[in-house]
């Protein structure tokens, strides 16, 4: 997803898959038996905190938001059939049960996939939870043209039918409830490893049938979960309230705090100053600055920094020129210092080469980097010259960014960079709130940009998923550089098929394809500042590896 | 035959600009008459024409010349920019320099840390007022952003000043439903904050750019914002415009001019718009630096110039993140601003002193 950043997910085989979500279902059993997350301090309960975001969350509704902002806020309030552990490391991108009593059961095709409701569940305004829902909640991600429907078209069957169809009122032919037995029956039209993560996905949080086919951004419909958004002001503030209907389920404990209110603070150095003098309680995505600099020398035990599965990398979309010729997008990467964008983000980003984050499964140093060392400096005049010979030196480019601290300076970086090697090219800027749908809009014809990419699920199709030929759609598009190579998909329809294991040296090897033909510019890889107020209990605060801050296990200290 | 009345003394003509007090109806012989025209009388003034005597008054004002100069010396700079990028600096106003390193005082030195801080002043060709955070030299982009400013300053305050006299003459002249049109249209104008409105217009200008019939500009040039504040000022001067022509045509030399069988148009042309010139050139400093202060408002706020242009306010606003590791990234345009705008309203204080002493003027933003 993209912080700004957008999550995806991956694809494990489907024995793989069962097997793992059997192991899970284990393991699970024990932490309902502790009655909630494993690994943090105990916590006092009760209270209320405040957190600051720099912009307003893309959405506020489960079947649209695809940013690590709204999903930080959804995936408390809106709980899938099958969720994550909430645990730190390698053990936090284990699947549990969520609304589901246990793990799905798994035909021996590998196609059908069924799910039975815990009993007596019921969404934050009291109304009991139906089978049936979970069709509507796919079909509002579906009618809505989310950045997430692809996901459920290319495998549910019945799903790219009902997609086509006018109107709402159609069936997806491979949802099946049965109310009386609390039982969700999923056909897919192929067998899919990935698909219990697509279902753990906030895109899948089950929402009341009658939940209309609208954004409900500013009134976001009831959900299953230990928060609930229980007010939306503009965009400017939204309050979670917890949630006195949540069921606790296990695995996914109740909040800690009782309301959490968060407010849009657009002045980085603000926030952190917020945070750091307890005015806020805590902060999403921090730039680097002054302030970042004087909270970590002066509140060192208030602060940490979180290794992230993300990628940092330009756009250059394919469907546009010039970028549509690979010579010049390869130009562009021998251009581009790494070492220079590392600075512009405060050191808080490894350089790299690959589009793989080194944390993911899959992932295989390019070494050596087919443009260069990412940590030496860039072969501009070699550039220059591949501009020159592919014809397109002096043509306009437009490079989009939004008005983040650092992604603007990336955005006028790259500007800049392109400037160097023979284009005339201007930056242009738009607010945070609206830049992933602008440039996700294929009418905007967005030449190049700043992206990025924190993961959605650990699996490395998770990633990939950004340039498969499948994902681009005329609004909402994920694959921004609108990359159309068919190899890429027949790859990856090939390795979705294989356990992860087997299948992790062909994503390393699709990983090398995509940068050797400057299908994307990867950059770097990000680390991320978290750091609390004085009142908050900091060591119960989970960073989740897949779903970023918890923000239920926040909790004031004693 | 009636003998045509010499029209009043031109520095007569400025007055406050949110009300419409009436005019003396004669020059300064009148029972107000300031200590300065005394003076002037007294050391043999009598027989200068109003603007030499106005010239006069101006230059014995050494404060106000002294700020004039300074104005000439920025806006001399500003166009000096290009020879101080390329010949001393050696580089743009938009050329990122992140991972370079320079020799300061023998020893290399980053132009941007590793943690992202940049170099400051180093006093010498490259680099003398030092980094912002993408590398970039701050005086390159002073001197460049001098440039916009004083452009997007000066252009906007000739579209005020054009459009405020239009609106302004043709509502005083007229009167009745011209007057209240034009009138109305003024208080809508009005009933707006004016950095809302300049904010409003800016953003939503900003994607599309502006497409009013043959009228095209692209989001991100300059024109837009100069375009938004040369509008969004119209009503501070046009007001003050339409009081002293409701005023000025009751005067005999207008009956006069009718009589003679004088169209609308020469009236205005030819009567009424020498009659204001001294009002206009009184106004026109003040206007510039409250543009230019504007401009620097909108930037700051990301609605004005937009990047990688520069311009005082955004170098401002990007700056502010860092505004304890590098201080000189703020203070270096702000003071530039105070120095410019300071510059202009001094010297247009000493304009309006000298062409009506007893004048009290104010922009109200």
């Amino acid at each position: 997803m993209t912080r700004t950043w957008r999550l995806l997910c991956s694809s494990a085989a489907v024995l793989m898959a069962s097997a793992t979500l059997a192991a899970c279902g284990d393991d699970d059993e024990d932490k309902a038996a502790n009655g909630g997350s494993a690994g943090t301090p105990a916590a006092k309960t009760g209270g209320e905190a405040t957190f600051n975001y720099p912009s307003f969350p893309d959405y506020l509704d489960p079947a649209m938001s695809y940013t690590v902002a709204g999903w930080q806020a959804l995936v408390p309030t809106y709980t899938t059939l099958v969720t994550y552990k909430r645990e730190k490391g390698a053990e936090g991108a284990k699947l549990i049960p969520g609304l589901a009593e246990d793990l799905p059961e798994v035909s021996e095709d590998g196609k059908t996939y069924t799910f039975t409701l815990r009993e007596g569940l019921k969404y934050s305004d009291g109304t009991p939870v139906k089978a049936s829902d979970f069709e509507h909640t796919i079909k509002r991600v579906i009618k809505l043209e989310s950045g997430g429907a692809s996901f459920y078209t290319s495998t549910i069957a019945g799903a790219e039918k009902y997609l086509k169809a006018k109107g709402n009122k159609g069936d997806i032919s491979g949802i099946t409830a049965d109310e009386a037995k609390r039982q969700i029956t999923i056909k897919l039209t192929d067998p899919n490893g990935q698909f219990p993560y697509i279902l753990s996905m906030p895109f899948a949080g089950l929402v009341p049938g009658d939940t209309e086919f609208e954004v409900l951004t500013k009134n976001p419909p009831p959900g299953v979960g230990p928060l609930k958004i229980s007010k939306v002001t503009g965009s400017r503030r939204f309050i979670l309230e917890k949630n006195e209907n949540y069921p606790d389920l296990p695995g996914v404990p109740a909040a800690k705090l009782d309301r959490i209110t968060v407010n849009v603070v657009s002045s980085n150095e603000r926030s952190i100053r917020d945070v750091l003098q307890n005015r806020a309680d805590w902060m999403d995505d921090p730039s680097a600055g002054d302030a970042l600099r004087e909270f970590k020398n002066t509140a060192s035990d208030r602060y940490r920094e979180e290794t992230t599965n993300s990628t940092y990398y330009y756009f250059l979309n394919h469907r546009v020129k010039p970028f549509d010729n690979a010579e010049v997008r390869k130009a562009v990467h021998f251009a581009i210092d790494k070492r220079a964008l590392a600075r512009l983000f405060g050191g808080q980003l490894t350089p790299g080469c690959n589009f793989l984050p080194p944390g993911m499964q899959g992932h295989e140093q390019i070494d050596p980097c087919p443009f260069g060392d990412p940590n030496a400096a860039p072969q501009v005049d070699k550039a220059k010259q591949m501009v020159q010979k592919a014809g397109v030196a002096g043509d306009s480019v437009t490079v989009w960014g939004n008005d983040e601290e650092q992604t603007r300076a990336v955005t006028e970086y790259l500007a800049d960079v392109l400037n160097q090697i023979g284009f005339k090219a201007k930056p242009k800027i738009v607010d945070g709130e609206v830049y992933f749908q602008t440039i996700g809009n294929q009418k905007t014809k967005a030449q190049a940009g700043f992206a990025n990419w924190f993961q959605d699920f650990p699996h490395p199709g998770n990633f990939l998923f950004l340039v498969d030929p499948d994902s681009i759609q005329e609004t909402n598009n994920q694959n921004f550089s609108n990359v159309d190579d068919r190899e890429i998909k027949t790859k990856l329809d090939e390795l979705d098929k294989l356990p992860l294991e087997e299948a992790a040296a062909g994503y390393a090897e699709l990983d090398r394809r995509i940068v050797e033909n400057a299908d994307v510019i990867p950059y770097g890889h990000r680390k991320l500042p978290v750091f609390f107020s004085d009142r908050i209990n900091a060591d119960a605060v989970l960073f989740h590896p897949v779903l970023q801050t918890d923000f239920t296990t926040f909790s004031l200290k004693g | 035959m009636r003998r045509r009345v010499a029209p009043p003394h031109p520095a007569l003509a400025v007055r406050t600009m949110a009300t419409d007090f009436p005019l003396s109806p004669q020059p300064a012989q009148g029972a107000g008459a300031a200590a300065p025209e005394a003076d002037e009388a007294i050391i043999g003034a009598a027989g200068l024409g109003p603007w030499a005597l106005g010239m006069r008054r101006l230059r014995r004002n050494k404060v106000a010349i002294a700020f004039g100069v300074l104005f000439v010396l920025l806006v001399l700079s500003a166009l000096a920019a290009p020879l101080w990028a390329e010949h001393i600096a050696e580089t743009t106003p938009e050329r990122n320099h992140v991972s370079d390193v320079i020799k300061v005082d023998g020893k290399d030195t980053e132009v941007v840390s590793l943690e992202g801080v940049p170099i400051g002043p180093t006093w010498s060709g490259r680099f003398f007022l030092g980094a912002d955070a993408n590398g970039r030299d701050v005086m390159v982009r002073l001197l460049y952003g001098a440039r916009n400013s004083l452009f997007i300053g000066i252009t906007a305050a000739l579209i005020t000043t054009f459009m405020a006299m239009l609106l302004g003459v043709l509502a005083g002249y007229f009167r009745g439903w011209t007057d209240a049109l034009i009138s109305r249209l003024l208080d809508v104008m009005w009933a707006f904050p004016v950095l809302l409105l300049g904010v409003a217009l800016g953003v939503s200008l900003q994607l599309g750019g502006l497409n009013l019939g043959p009228l095209e500009i692209q989001a991100g040039s300059l024109w837009l914002p100069t375009i938004i504040i040369g509008v969004v000022n119209i009503v501070y001067l046009a007001r003050p415009i339409r009081g002293q022509v409701l005023s000025l045509r009751e005067k005999e030399f207008i009956d006069a001019a009718r009589a003679q069988g004088a169209s609308d148009l020469r009236i205005m042309f030819g009567e009424l718009l020498p009659n204001l010139a001294s009002t206009l050139l009184v106004f026109f400093p003040l206007i510039v630096a409250n543009s230019i202060l504007l401009e620097a408002a909108l930037s700051f706020l990301g609605a004005g110039v937009q990047p990688p242009a520069p311009s005082w306010g955004t170098m401002i606003g990007q700056g502010l993140n860092l505004i304890i590791g590098a201080p000189h990234l703020t203070v270096v345009p702000g003071l530039m601003l105070v120095m410019t705008v300071l510059s202009l309203n001094i010297f247009g204080e000493g304009v309006r002193d000298a062409l009506d002493p007893r004048a009290k003027i104010k922009i109200e933003g």
